[in-house]
């Protein structure tokens, strides 16, 4: 651990009491032979009680395993996770199972999470035998019920005989069989077709009503995560760009990697055609994780980069005239 | 070298006729194309729209006879390209079209292309084996070739390894390769699908510079109604293995026909919508393929259907506009307001 006590308080951490998740100074390196690829670096936001966090940027950004070191999958490399105040980043194997409880995740490939040889019964219940808590039939039933699974019909059937959307709602039922407080969901639907997409989505915000579930939301298509997010948050290349109301940060992004993102979303109006290119495209690729540029991270495919940009790092500043309060960014000329 | 002289003129470049596919599976005979008649002119793109399984893939893959062999049982319609039919050449005949006349670009450029061979090897290869130029030769213009769909530094990236280029970088290749011949239809199918939005948008905009440049006919082959939005001049939806819906781009969103245009335009998550906006999902699921149920096929799901959509097959007829196709009993016939359109 680092002594995160003697690192000053990221701005866009809320001084609110209804704060679930806390991610402070976070970062996760990976060992790739011999190198050290810092994958998440120095990542700090909040959620607070019944709120969905969005995470997005492009693949390699780290925000995946912002997912998954929440959950200690693995443990962060330093800083610290606390959920409803407690440090999971410092705890001991028993008391983190038990915390953990509390917290769970589905992922992008229904099919491959779901034990192929095990009925949808056992999978669902799983968590509750784990446990030995009561009345698990009657809690199987339930949220086998509340994902628009009928017990009578699928509970004895076998994970090859759903299709996509269908284990995604098995994997939904797992979940939340243990009541969790925050559910993390890691590009749900991005392997699902458009037609079942929706349903999924609109099940995850059914869900979320009715257990008082926080989220947060992992994925690349931003039109998905403004659906559902109530926040987001924008990643580059392990760093954190930019946080705050997600309809704030669709309307006037103040990072200019935000806005380059929100400008490659295909247009859906056949008469935009020719007025795409008003905002600057994305020039190159990202850059190697192992060897990050300088300075702003972004630098090297920014528009509106100066020198300054190669020599001093962003921190996280409030925007001046955002429609919301709480909206950082991490930029030295923002939008 | 027999190139371009259809190019310049207005003829249909591609003309499929009632084209059909059953292919082999464990579970019976596969209904996966049916009845599919399209058109497509010289330096115009066609958008193919649908979901997984819905038929786009197979049909594309027909069009270059790259289905294997032993998995179709049956291939009934006529593919006439340039006016010549090709659905009936020899492997022989068709090896000779594959390159000057149809190229295809493949979703997943991690596959698509040879591991252990160059880059310089892989995109030269068609230029030697169509074009007969010398090893020195096929090197200069792949290097061209490279430039054109901007990979910078060609000169020295043309001798590394698939591996040691980028997802982005390395479907540029792939488009590179497809150009070598100047082919006058090009067939994308999901070209993007498998890339970060940033890049997929640099991919889609070399893609519609390169057609537009070199007068070429694109099949753009897709289950994201927003990529063809905006790029293609006619749109194909398509599902259960049939052409639901064709229409000019323009007038496709604006009124619709079918009730799963509609319903698949309306499932998708707009940028614009407020957060928390309720989806309308589409019930259901995609029916399975084998042993189809008469009528039409999206009736089971469909807010419309009358008894009549669970017994008939509708067939193909012409809306009230120009160019607009639809196998709909009942269609959609209240115009969509334009304030939908996001």
């Amino acid at each position: 651990m680092t002594n995160t006590s003697e690192q000053a308080t990221p701005l866009q951490l809320r001084n609110r009491d209804d704060i679930v998740l806390r991610l402070e100074h976070l970062v996760v390196n990976f060992k790739v032979g011999k190198q050290t690829v810092q994958a998440v670096s120095d990542v700090s936001l909040d959620v607070a009680l019944g709120e969905t966090l969005g995470l997005v940027g492009e693949s390699g950004c780290g925000k995946s395993t912002v997912g998954r070191a929440i959950m200690q999958l693995p443990p962060p490399s330093a800083g610290r996770v606390l959920f409803k105040g407690q440090d999971l980043s410092n705890m001991s194997g028993e008391a983190l199972r038990q915390t953990r409880t509390g917290l769970q995740m589905i992922f992008q490939d229904p099919i491959s999470s779901l034990n192929p040889r095990r009925k949808v019964r056992d999978i669902v219940a799983e968590g509750l035998q784990i446990w030995r808590r009561p009345n698990q039939d009657a809690r199987v039933r339930e949220v086998m019920e509340a994902v628009g699974l009928d017990p009578d019909t699928v509970a004895d059937r076998r994970p090859h005989q759903f299709s996509g959307g269908q284990c995604q709602r098995i994997c939904i039922a797992r979940s939340l069989a243990l009541d969790p407080d925050v559910l993390i969901c890691d590009e749900p639907v991005s392997a699902l077709d458009v037609s079942v997409q929706a349903q999924i989505l609109n099940l995850l915000e059914d869900m979320k009503q009715r257990y008082q579930l926080t989220m947060v939301f992992v994925a690349h298509n931003l039109a998905v995560v403004k659906n559902v997010s109530d926040r987001v948050a924008v990643m580059y290349l392990g760093k954190l760009c930019e946080i705050g109301n997600a309809e704030a940060i669709y309307a006037r992004p103040a990072h200019p990697y935000t806005r380059a993102l929100l400008a490659s979303i295909p247009d859906m109006d056949p008469d935009a055609r020719g007025q795409q290119g008003k905002i600057p495209l994305l020039q190159g690729e990202l850059p190697s994780p192992a060897n990050p540029p300088s300075g702003c991270r972004f630098r090297t495919r920014c528009p509106n980069a100066q020198a300054r940009c190669a020599e001093v790092e962003p921190v996280m500043q409030a925007v001046a005239d955002s429609m919301t309060p709480d909206h950082f960014v991490a930029c030295h000329y923002p939008l | 070298m027999r190139q371009s002289e259809h190019k310049e003129s207005n003829a249909s470049l591609l003309q499929v006729s009632n084209l059909s596919i059953r292919l082999n599976s464990a579970a019976g005979l596969v209904h996966a194309v049916e009845d599919v008649s399209f058109t497509l002119k010289a330096g115009q793109t066609l958008g193919i729209v649908g979901e997984s399984g819905s038929g786009k893939s197979v049909m594309a893959r027909s069009l270059m006879n790259l289905l294997p062999r032993r998995a179709v049982a049956q291939r009934k319609g006529s593919v006439l390209l340039s006016g010549r039919e090709i659905s009936t050449l020899s492997e022989r005949e068709l090896q000779r079209l594959r390159g000057p006349d149809i190229a295809m670009i493949f979703q997943d450029p991690m596959t698509a292309l040879n591991p252990v061979l160059t880059i310089c090897v892989q995109v030269s290869e068609p230029l030697q084996q169509h074009l007969g130029m010398s090893k020195q030769a096929a090197r200069a213009r792949a290097i061209e070739l490279l430039d054109a769909v901007g990979i910078p530094d060609a000169v020295n990236r043309i001798d590394q390894y698939p591996h040691q280029l980028s997802g982005g970088m390395r479907q540029r290749v792939v488009i590179a390769i497809a150009l070598t011949c100047n082919p006058s239809l090009l067939i994308a199918d999901e070209p993007t699908t498998a890339l970060d939005v940033t890049v997929q948008r640099q991919i889609l905009d070399l893609l519609t510079g390169l057609q537009k440049e070199r007068h070429m006919g694109m099949l753009l082959i897709t289950h994201d109604l927003g990529v063809v939005a905006s790029r293609a001049d006619f749109i194909a939806v398509m599902y259960a293995g049939r052409l639901v819906e064709v229409a000019p781009a323009n007038t496709i969103f604006k009124s619709m026909q079918h009730p799963y245009t509609e319903a698949l335009f309306n499932s998708i998550p707009r940028i614009n919508d407020a957060s928390h906006t309720r989806l309308q999902a589409i019930p259901g699921r995609p029916p399975q393929l084998h042993n189809p149920a008469p009528g039409c096929a999206f009736a089971p799901r469909c807010p419309y259907a009358q008894q009549r959509c669970h017994r008939e097959t509708p067939p193909v007829v012409q809306a009230e506009q120009a160019e607009h196709l639809h196998a709909c009993f009942y269609p959609v016939s209240a115009p969509v307001a334009l304030g939908g359109v996001r």
